[in-house]
């Protein structure tokens, strides 16, 4: 009954439509992220913040949803290792030159190399804020700030959101054509919001790091 | 060859050709014709060689029908014939434009094109068929040009007082024969059609005096093959590179044509050659072959060379009353647009007077300086961007400024094996399609008629008489184990092994270079008796020192380029021949065959219908034995011979 | 046809890629011209080259030609790292010598694609590309069953759009430029040519399953989106057809019945 599925996703076209859907997802749940940590910059002392982690966590649903997301990296994650390695088999002499012909960029190129870096920087990122000492967890937002403040943090952060923006500048833009979205009036502008919206996201999570690093460097 | 030829009657041709009403004859032929039961057809394995138009609508088109075919191309994909490169377009006489045309008027105007060399039944029935092919092709999703309303669009081509030509862009023989290779390729799909792409027809196979099958050889693994079947189609175009340079693409050859040849299929015409007057001309040694211009830039290009002989300036210093405009003064009424031929011999009759352009002085300005002037070059760039582009890639010179460089070139072969009505050449079960046969474009093709030929023989005419022959004869079961092809086989083998054993010193290139150089000037544009007789004896010459001489490295049991050429060129140096003995037989000029002896005063053609008002049929004896010449009369009931004249 | 001579060629080094036959290892030879005509095309070129190595015994070069004016397709050969070289929308037939310096070092290699396995030196096999077209890339119409022409009439931008992807000549230089040697550009072109078309709608979903089909079976790699097949093509087919194939896939995939298994027509 679902051979159609199976089928749909074994094929070539298929692999490429849930590396956007996988995609597209984890996209939405960035936003939804960078919302709610913008909640950092409600108040001096955290405590919007730290209510609504608060409340978010007890939710019961919570542990669900946590799985799902994590089941949405590793399809993201495990198909593009999977795929890339059959690129690779695809060409088993590769070529003596390769200057490239003018349609691949530097965000087209380096889409498993900038994904890694995401991953590590995810991984860092879980460490520091999910799986961290239970006690410091109950007060997140000192606990963000207080990690923000260490240089190598910072710099951490900045190489990973800067990863993730030329990731997301190709892969938005890459989605929507493997969606069927083009069309010449409008794919021109498409492309540009892609960067765009990658740029404002790396941006949005970037401020935080940078303000508090600056604040605490001043302080 | 001696320099006497035999000759015999015309009794041993039948052109079948149906009697009654012209209008009526195809028709009334096709109920006469034997029927195959749909469930029978598939006892009938039919080979097909070659799948330029012809070959790939008629292996389609029989195997739909229910029949088992192989079919076998030269190239890697049977997509890359040859047919992939016609520019112009297609005719067909629908009378979308309501400007007159109609059936009779397409056979009219092809007869006459023809120079009064072509049998009128065949050329009707071509007319008549012409409409249905647009309907299948357009059915096919050949995404002919169209009008805003969403109709199809037509133009007139080549001279034509109306707009019967279709065609897709600049494309359109590679529109129809995509069109032709999915209807192909959809049978291979569907298991009906055997496809083998890289082989080479290399014998024909004859048993009991009737085609049973051919041998092959695979290009890339050297290794020979065996085919048997009930009938062999072949479609592989045309000679047009016996000249060496031409417009044809590398891989055209006689050779499939030439071997049947060999086998007894009688050789039709082959004297008639077309050569295309807009060319971008040779740039050096090194040219490897020419390039088309479409005959359309002759609407808004003008003709001219320096009046004065030797000048050397550059185009643009050359004032306007020292510029003669040579096509415009000797031709007054169709001036730039007379048809090919005539345009033609005109540009090599001023290179002759010296007043040819450019480095190497063979060729003639096409200037757009005028039309640029009349219609902005803009306007210009939207009628012909893409073939200055191509120009300008090619030379290297922009023709918005500098007039173009053009000379004429060989492009279409209109002689073939002798077919009949039935398009079944002289032995029994081989049929002969497309350019590869010489029924029906006479002495001269029409510009947009090669395209209309190839898809009618393949889609529309022998699906219908391929019964006559199948449903007709008793066809006694034959495999590849009958000494026959063994015969084949080895005389196959043998050619190839004695090309490699010769370790000469020349290769294979620089004889065919130096033959294509012979025919083209002596067997070219202009022919006179002494220099075919001259021709004769360098192609013989050439042909010694073929054997004796060539150098071809490697060996026959892998891919081999060079060894495959070298086939094709020691036919194409037997067939020469035969075409400069049919050229001196020829005694008249007639379409593209123009003897300087037989001309009117003022150097227009002069055709003799007394004596040769017929098809020369040429019957092999033997290399280097005179071969016997058949005469098939041609009469003509409905358009009477005239004297075409474009002043 | 006598020649102009041309007071001074360039001189060329050539690294050409030679290998034996398919199973065989292959290597890149050198070679040195001297007095290259700027006039030349690149395939002229190679043909002087291999009018010299004929003459003292050598191997010519193999390679894939036929029009040579730009249609048939069958050109092929990767220039410098460019397939069919440097020149946008431009064959290697239609390439000249002028494009190169004197003293320049060029380098050719063959499309290289596991789905396109090497015959010989330069040349390869892209039959792979005819049975994706056997597959479904057609439009079941048997001879004379044909409607009258002009009774489907199709809007001219709809014509001329089906137009620019019928114009694909099949030569595979998408396949040679794509990083992953994915074929989506070819088999788009030909999806969308026919889907484009009124004449290609009742087999479109079918088209878009078995085509797609035929070729994830003959080892092509998967599109990533860098467009270097647009960018290579010279015929100027663009990606955007790869965006409508992708669209016309998923709703074949979500809309069709059970896969085809014998052919649609009736024998």
């Amino acid at each position: 009954m679902m051979a159609w599925l199976q089928k749909l996703f074994g094929s070539s076209i298929g692999k490429k439509l849930w590396m956007a859907l996988t995609g597209l997802l984890l996209l939405g749940f960035l936003v939804v992220h960078l919302a709610e940590n913008l909640l950092l910059f409600s108040d001096r002392d955290g405590a919007a913040f730290d209510g609504y982690v608060h409340t978010l966590t007890s939710f019961a649903w919570i542990p669900l949803a946590e799985l799902v997301l994590a089941g949405l990296f590793l399809a993201h994650i495990v198909q593009a290792i999977r795929v890339s390695l059959q690129n690779r088999a695809a060409r088993s002499t590769p070529y003596a030159l390769n200057p490239g012909h003018g349609g691949r960029t530097l965000a087209s190129k380096s889409m498993l190399v900038t994904g890694s870096i995401v991953l590590l920087f995810l991984i860092l990122h879980l460490a520091q804020f999910r799986f961290g000492d239970a006690a410091a967890r109950e007060r997140m937002a000192a606990l963000v700030r207080g990690e923000f403040e260490k240089p190598l943090v910072l710099a951490a952060y900045l190489l990973g959101l800067m990863a993730l923006a030329i990731h997301l500048s190709h892969g938005i833009q890459s989605a929507l054509q493997t969606l069927g979205l083009s069309h010449p009036r409008y794919t021109p502008l498409l492309q540009k919001l892609s960067v765009l919206i990658a740029v404002l996201l790396a941006l949005g999570f970037a401020s935080m790091p940078v303000y508090f690093f600056a604040s605490g460097a001043s302080r | 060859m001696s320099d006497t030829t035999s000759k015999s009657g015309g009794s041993r041709l039948d052109s079948k050709v149906p009697s009654g009403p012209m209008a009526e004859r195809w028709t009334r032929h096709k109920f006469d014709l034997k029927l195959i039961n749909p469930a029978n057809r598939r006892k009938f394995h039919l080979i097909v060689v070659g799948t330029g138009l012809a070959g790939s609508s008629a292996a389609a088109s029989l195997a739909e029908m229910g029949y088992r075919v192989t079919v076998l191309c030269i190239q890697d994909s049977p997509r890359r014939a040859h047919s992939i490169a016609a520019q112009g377009g297609i005719n067909a006489a629908k009378n979308y434009p309501n400007d007159g045309d109609s059936v009779h008027r397409l056979f009219y105007d092809t007869v006459k094109g023809g120079d009064f060399r072509a049998r009128e039944s065949n050329v009707h029935r071509l007319a008549e068929v012409s409409t249905r092919i647009i309907d299948q092709c357009v059915a096919q999703g050949v995404p002919f040009a169209r009008e805003y309303g969403g109709l199809l669009a037509n133009r007139s081509f080549g001279g034509a007082q109306v707009s019967r030509t279709f065609y897709a862009r600049g494309q359109t023989g590679q529109q129809l024969l995509l069109g032709a290779y999915s209807a192909l390729e959809r049978q291979v799909g569907a298991g009906r059609v055997k496809l083998l792409a890289r082989r080479e027809m290399l014998d024909l196979v004859l048993v009991d005096g009737i085609a049973r099958g051919i041998v092959a050889r695979n290009l890339v693994t050297g290794e020979y093959e065996r085919h048997a079947g009930d009938a062999v189609l072949m479609c592989t175009g045309g000679y047009g590179n016996v000249f060496y340079l031409s417009t044809n693409a590398k891989a055209c050859n006689v050779t499939a044509t030439w071997r049947a040849h060999k086998r007894g299929a009688f050789f039709a015409n082959p004297c008639f050659t077309q050569i295309h007057p807009t060319c971008i001309p040779v740039s050096g040694d090194h040219q490897s072959k020419l390039t088309l211009m479409s005959e359309s830039l002759r609407n808004d290009g003008r003709v001219w060379v320096p009046e004065r002989s030797g000048d050397k300036r550059a185009p643009n210093e050359i004032p306007e009353n020292e510029r003669d405009y040579y096509l415009e003064r000797l031709y007054p009424s169709f001036g730039n647009l007379v048809p090919r031929d005539v345009a033609s011999r005109s540009a090599k009759e001023q290179c002759d007077l010296k007043k040819g352009v450019g480095e190497s002085g063979m060729a003639v300005y096409l200037d757009f300086r005028d039309a640029i002037a009349r219609d902005s070059e803009d306007a210009i760039r939207a009628r012909y961007g893409n073939l200055f582009q191509m120009y300008e890639r090619i030379t290297g010179e922009d023709p918005y400024r500098v007039p173009m460089r053009i000379y004429p070139a060989v492009h279409y072969t209109m002689g073939g094996l002798w077919v009949d009505y039935n398009l079944e050449s002289t032995l029994p079960g081989l049929f002969v399609l497309g350019e590869a046969n010489f029924s029906d474009h006479g002495a001269n093709r029409l510009g947009a008629s090669a395209l209309m030929q190839g898809l009618a023989d393949g889609y529309f005419v022998i699906p219908a008489t391929i019964a006559s022959h199948l449903a007709g004869r008793k066809l006694a079961p034959v495999t590849t184990d009958h000494a026959a092809f063994a015969e084949a086989e080895s005389s196959a083998r043998e050619r190839i092994a004695r090309i490699l054993s010769v370790q000469g010193k020349r290769s294979a290139d620089s004889i065919h270079r130096e033959l294509g150089l012979t025919m083209w000037n002596q067997c070219g544009m202009a022919r006179d008796k002494a220099g075919l007789g001259q021709a004769l004896e360098k192609i013989r010459a050439l042909r010694e020192e073929f054997w004796e001489n060539v150098r071809v490295p490697g060996d026959s049991k892998n891919f081999n380029q060079t060894l495959e050429h070298a086939g094709r060129v020691a036919d194409f140096l037997e067939f020469a021949e035969l075409l400069a003995l049919d050229a001196r037989e020829r005694e008249e000029s007639c379409g593209g065959h123009f003897r300087t002896e037989h001309q009117t005063p003022d150097g227009e053609a002069r055709r003799d219908d007394e004596h040769f008002s017929h098809a020369s049929a040429w019957e092999f004896k033997g290399v280097g034995e005179a071969p016997a010449l058949h005469k098939e009369p041609l009469n003509f009931e409905i358009v009477h011979p005239s004297t075409r004249s474009y002043k | 046809m006598s020649a102009p001579t041309h007071a001074k060629g360039l001189r060329i080094t050539l690294r050409v890629w030679r290998q034996s036959g398919p199973s065989a290892s292959g290597a890149f030879e050198t070679h040195a011209l001297e007095s290259v005509s700027p006039d030349m095309s690149f395939l002229e070129m190679l043909d002087v080259l291999n009018e010299s190595l004929v003459g003292t015994g050598k191997s010519p070069i193999s390679f894939d030609h036929d029009c040579r004016e730009g249609i048939c397709g069958a050109c092929s050969l990767v220039i410098d790292g460019h397939a069919h070289g440097p020149d946008a929308e431009t064959t290697t037939c239609q390439l000249h010598m002028r494009h190169y310096r004197d003293g320049a070092t060029i380098t050719v290699e063959p499309f290289r694609a596991n789905a396109f396995p090497v015959v010989r030196d330069l040349v390869v096999d892209r039959s792979a590309f005819d049975r994706i077209i056997a597959a479904g890339g057609f439009i079941s119409v048997n001879t004379g069953s044909a409607p009258e022409a002009n009774s489907l009439p199709v809007g001219k931008p709809l014509a001329d759009e089906a137009m620019d992807n019928a114009a694909c000549i099949g030569c595979g230089a998408c396949v040679a430029a794509c990083p992953n040697a994915s074929a989506m550009l070819f088999v788009a072109a030909k999806i969308s040519h026919l889907k484009l078309l009124p004449q290609g709608a009742p087999e479109r979903e079918s088209r878009a399953l078995a085509m797609v089909e035929a070729m994830d079976k003959e080892g092509f790699g998967n599109c990533t989106n860098h467009y270097e097949c647009g960018a290579a093509c010279p015929k100027g087919i663009p990606v955007s057809s790869i965006a409508r194939m992708n669209r016309e896939f998923l709703r074949a995939s979500l809309k069709s019945s059970p896969p085809r298994g014998a052919a649609p027509e009736g024998a």
